[in-house]
């Protein structure tokens, strides 16, 4: 039984990390998402693109769960997430936010810690010693004992990454990392994620950065008006766009 | 002069009057945390009746409030000494109130902090408890600290059921000095010198996390 789940979750011999059929998303009157499929393999870095307004943000809520659904499903793995427990859910994937929300009343260290000692119940000097490990990563270690208004914002931002990866996510969303940093700190977080997709880690990424998208995408998603209107390799979406809108949108933001 | 002789009296009742008004305090916190919360809820079953208690609380006398408790629930076989029943009125009465600036301090929070914690998967009470309340709870420290003020004046209304707190210990000292307009005056003193001392520490409160 258990060797026929896990044969369903197999394509190409590659895992499916994410996958998402049919996916409905209302706001009363408003149908933000309009049935949207999309497949995310293990280790794939998926970039989606699109216009404002278009259900990207509403996508990736979705996929957490910190936006209910009207119609469709989500599979983490194979499960429906909505047979999951949403806290356990949440724990298994990353979520990283347009304003970093840190936790502004607590160090850096406090806010890479919280979450694995709360949830996952790990002893705390483990955690201080998994959140070293992390913030050296990022290239922040010297910042653990700061609060996070001490911070820039691209500091922020790679801290907010960290602090995801306490958790050892099965999957990381970013929900427009870079769109509320000055332009000279977007380069060292999209670094750190660049490096994070090298390292493996199953991504989906909402931006409007198209240097980032045809460098580390290994598949770019263009969503408009609540469905998946065009994907593919980087080059193929980028270079030689199928579909009017796709053509209309990359005309626009190049 | 009566009022210097009779001035060590009423500071016992100031004390008294301070330790009605904290412990009152304490319950109002404790109360109003929970309603304030309780107000935001989604679930109408949790929301719906702590605004009802919020609006019937702040809606009504904290005189009748008081009379009620200790006049009235001895009908119900429920009797209550002067002091207990004058800390359930004023605890009950200022949770209305304080669960109003809690609300106002939750909201103040921005939404993605609670979405950031709930994505990391914190339940809502871990969240609120690690996430919000404390952030919340800095903000509204001012507000606290004025509910304080207006509690230690409304006190003295639990001077009518026998409670011997500043108001009480005065019309005491009036009772046998006839001396009305000093002896009032310096209870109208006494409560100014605490009201007074208090706003300065919330004022000292308030600049010290501005600037922090």
């Amino acid at each position: 039984m258990t060797d026929l789940l896990r044969n369903e979750g197999n394509q190409n011999g590659k895992e499916i990390t994410i996958k998402i059929e049919n996916l409905v998303k209302r706001f009363g009157n408003l149908e933000v998402l309009k049935g949207i499929n999309l497949e995310v393999k293990k280790n794939e870095a998926i970039v989606v693109i699109g216009p404002s307004g278009g259900g990207k943000s509403t996508l990736l809520r979705c996929i957490n769960r910190l936006e209910e659904y009207q119609d469709g499903h989500i599979y983490l793995e194979g499960i429906d997430v909505e047979k999951l427990d949403v806290n356990t859910l949440r724990a298994r994937i990353g979520m990283v936010f347009q304003l970093f929300n840190l936790f502004p009343h607590m160090t850096v260290l406090k806010n890479l810690t919280l979450a694995p000692v709360k949830v996952k119940k790990m002893p705390e000097n483990e955690a201080i010693e998994k959140a070293k490990g992390l913030l050296a990563q990022v290239g922040l270690v010297d910042k653990m004992d700061a609060y996070p208004e001490q911070l820039s914002g691209g500091q922020k931002q790679r801290v907010a990454i960290a602090r995801a990866l306490m958790m050892d996510p099965e999957v990381m969303l970013f929900d427009e990392p870079t769109s509320a940093l000055d332009p000279e700190l977007v380069g060292e977080v999209l670094d750190t994620m660049k490096k994070l997709a090298e390292s493996g880690m199953t991504m989906i990424v909402v931006t409007h950065e198209m240097g980032f998208a045809r460098d580390v995408a290994d598949r770019i998603v263009f969503i408009c008006n609540g469905i998946v209107e065009e994907e593919g390799k980087p080059e193929e979406v980028l270079k030689n766009p199928q579909k009017p809108r796709t053509k209309e949108f990359l005309r626009r933001i190049l | 002069m009566e009022l210097f002789k009779n001035f060590p009296f009423l500071l016992l009742g100031a004390w008294e009057t301070l330790k009605l008004t904290a412990f009152s305090v304490g319950i109002g916190v404790i109360l109003g945390t929970f309603i304030g919360m309780g107000r935001l809820s989604k679930i109408k079953l949790i929301s719906y009746p702590c605004t009802a208690y919020v609006e019937f609380l702040r809606g009504t006398p904290l005189l009748v409030q008081i009379s009620l408790i200790y006049f009235g629930l001895p009908q119900l076989g429920i009797q209550l000494a002067p002091y207990p029943a004058a800390i359930l009125a004023l605890g009950l009465n200022s949770g209305a109130y304080i669960a109003e600036i809690v609300r106002a301090g939750i909201q103040s929070i921005p939404k993605g902090q609670y979405e950031a914690s709930r994505s990391l998967g914190l339940t809502h009470w871990q969240t609120m408890r690690y996430i919000i309340l404390p952030q919340a709870f800095r903000n509204i420290l001012p507000a606290l600290g004025n509910e304080f003020i207006t509690l230690t004046k409304d006190s003295s209304l639990a001077s009518v059921i026998g409670v011997s707190e500043l108001m009480r210990s005065g019309q005491f000292v009036i009772s046998r000095t006839f001396q009305t307009f000093s002896i009032y005056f310096g209870i109208a003193f006494v409560y100014f010198l605490m009201t007074f001392v208090i706003s300065r520490i919330v004022r000292y409160i308030e600049r010290r996390m501005a600037t922090a």
